[in-house]
């Protein structure tokens, strides 16, 4: 028994080796798979790996991942964000923060039809960013409330991140995406309550309204709205509804993104091409990384690993509120040097016995990964938004981190609050029409 | 040689683009069948199918654009000799596992073609053939690997395009 967990602990060390020393995520998962494989197990680790791996890739559940990177990747080429800029601001005359909530609100709206929080920021930045410096609002306030609603593109659906999950914890796409709506538009709310704050707190620092628009201004302004309106409908009303699964929706975006972008007359064969090839390599990338995850699981099931985790922490007499705590914590500080995805693929094999043992709902669970996922997006030295508005902004990633820094917390007051609240999460999923 | 292998890599991309569309059109022929009350057998396996091809043919390309996810945090405070050593150390190492990777892809495919073994969904293809794009893209992985360490040790390595697309990150 005790050499077993030697065992374990040099395939951890070897596994942590593998990856800092810079060897793709994906093969170095397989790599200590296939020891593990090769130490616990008579079966041959290579014909194995190559079973998972093409049973992971080839499954259904997984085909709505490449469809809605490919909606992101059409929508990030389309002058979508421009829109929705013009369509915003004239609203937002009025607020406390004035047109810094185009940052949140923007990201909220765009988060609604793509699944990834480094697009939506960059697709959202590359509008506000040169809007809200041009006419004068402080520049760390404007990147960093960026930085964290560009966050919201994981936790409001459609969502890779939350694909990915469903697939790991074998938990319904379609019920994450909606359990992800409320929690969504809660800390997007608290996102804004922080920028009104602030600016009460700091009168001179946002700058002067520069044209009153009328009720009638605004409402006309507001057509440039209904383009990603009727796309959100179309996608989220449907399986909301009960009449799609996750990657029906997926596919009626990919249309539904097309068809703007070609009423737009941004659909050339250029961006086509593009968006295509694009969502290919995303895909692509990902995909490497599950398949490598997938043999990782199958092996970890051999060593008994997640068996006896699930056994040691359920000795342990935690708390649920202590276990959540921990793993919150655990998370933050793997998610300073892991990407998102990695990082659940990583752990979920593991972790999952020990939640479910504990009486944690594997939806609420789902939930709550995704928000520590979007702290892992922020908190420097490996955070995407960061590594993103770095090339978009020229600051140094350590100065994004600091601006975003109460950002950061406010995901954390968001957590606490599904915790002690956990109807936010269940309520609509519950009331969904199952087809 | 060199534009050989790069025209490989982007025929197999150009392929697994369109294997993309193929997954979108074996979804919408889904939808539509049960729409209309048509029934094509088989479609989300033949989607599944699409999607795998379009994965693994693109793996190579994907590798020398340099957007498969690596930690790069330690490479990056290497130093210039540390840093090549790690380079020479991770492509190996990738060569070896990608090579293992393809070996096995190609006698999965080997051996359902030999085994005649067909899908248990009610599409009921025989697995060989999709699993072939699976091998073909494993062996090409694993050349651009081969690729790559033999540019770095023979300092010819270029190096990938800087991403001018800031959407390829989750």
């Amino acid at each position: 028994m005790s050499s077993d967990l030697l065992v374990t602990t040099l395939l951890i060390v070897a596994l942590f080796a593998l990856l800092g020393s810079g060897v793709w995520i994906g093969l170095a998962l397989a790599g200590v798979a296939w020891t593990a494989m090769a130490l616990f197990s008579s079966r041959s680790a290579g014909d194995a790996m190559a079973v998972t791996i093409w049973g992971t890739a080839s499954s259904w559940t997984l085909t709505a991942l490449p469809l809605f990177v490919w909606m992101g990747e059409i929508l990030f080429r389309t002058r979508l964000s421009e829109d929705m800029f013009k369509g915003l601001a004239p609203w937002l005359e009025r607020v406390p923060g004035r047109l810094l909530h185009t940052n949140i609100i923007g990201c909220t709206i765009f988060a609604a039809v793509s699944g990834s929080s480094a697009a939506t920021c960059a697709t959202i930045g590359k509008m506000t960013l040169p809007e809200l410096k041009s006419r004068g609002y402080p520049e760390d306030m404007a990147i960093g409330t960026l930085a964290g609603a560009g966050t919201l593109g994981l936790l409001i659906p459609p969502s890779i991140i939350m694909i990915v999950y469903g697939v790991s914890a074998n938990v319904s796409i379609a019920q994450l995406f909606i359990a992800g709506v409320i929690p969504g538009l809660v800390l997007a709310t608290l996102f804004s309550g922080y920028v009104v704050v602030w600016a009460l707190l700091n009168p001179g620092k946002i700058p002067d309204i520069m044209e009153r628009t009328t009720i009638v201004q605004k409402l006309y302004a507001s057509r440039h709205l209904i383009p990603v309106i009727v796309l959100i409908a179309l996608v989220l009303g449907s399986i909301y509804a009960g009449v799609a699964t996750a990657t029906e929706a997926a596919a009626f975006g990919v249309v539904g993104a097309l068809a703007i972008s070609a009423i737009q007359g941004s659909l050339t064969w250029t961006t086509f091409r593009d968006s295509m090839l694009g969502a290919t390599r995303l895909y692509c990338m990902i995909a490497l990384i599950l398949a490598g995850a997938a043999f990782l699981t199958l092996a970890m099931g051999y060593i008994g690993l997640p068996r006896r985790l699930a056994e040691w922490i359920g000795g342990l007499g935690l708390s649920r509120l202590a276990l959540i705590v921990a793993l919150m914590g655990f998370y933050i500080i793997l998610g300073c040097f892991l990407d998102g995805i990695s990082m659940v693929v990583l752990t979920m094999g593991v972790i999952l016995p020990t939640v479910e043992k504990a009486g944690i709902d594997l939806l609420w669970f789902g939930i709550f990964i995704v928000l520590v996922v979007e702290m892992a997006q922020v908190t420097p030295p490996v955070g995407f938004n960061l590594f993103m508005l770095q090339g978009m902004t020229g600051k140094q990633i350590t100065w994004i981190a600091k601006h975003t820094l109460p950002m950061f917390y406010l995901m954390i007051v968001a957590t606490l609050l599904i915790y002690f609240v956990p109807q936010l999460v269940t309520f609509l999923p519950h009331q969904m029409k199952m087809g | 040689m060199r534009r050989l292998l790069d025209s490989l890599y982007n025929a197999a991309a150009y392929l697994a683009a369109l294997l993309l569309i193929g997954t979108l059109a074996m979804v919408l022929v889904g939808i539509f069948g049960r729409m209309f009350g048509f029934q094509l057998r088989g479609t989300d396996a033949y989607a599944g199918y699409c999607m795998a091809g379009a994965g693994f043919l693109a793996l190579a390309h994907t590798l020398t654009r340099g957007e498969h996810i690596r930690v790069s945090l330690v490479l990056e405070h290497a130093g210039v000799r540390g840093r090549k050593a790690l380079e020479v150390w991770s492509l190996f190492a990738a060569t070896v596992l990608s090579t293992a990777f393809a070996y096995f892809s190609v006698r999965l495919a080997w051996q359902s073609y030999v085994l005649h073994d067909i899908s248990t969904g009610n599409d009921a293809t025989p697995l060989w053939l999709p699993q072939l794009a699976m091998a073909a893209g494993a062996v090409l992985f694993a050349i651009a690997f081969v690729d790559l360490l033999v540019g770095e040790l023979t300092g010819t390595r270029v190096p990938p395009p800087a991403g001018e697309e800031p959407a390829h990150v989750e």
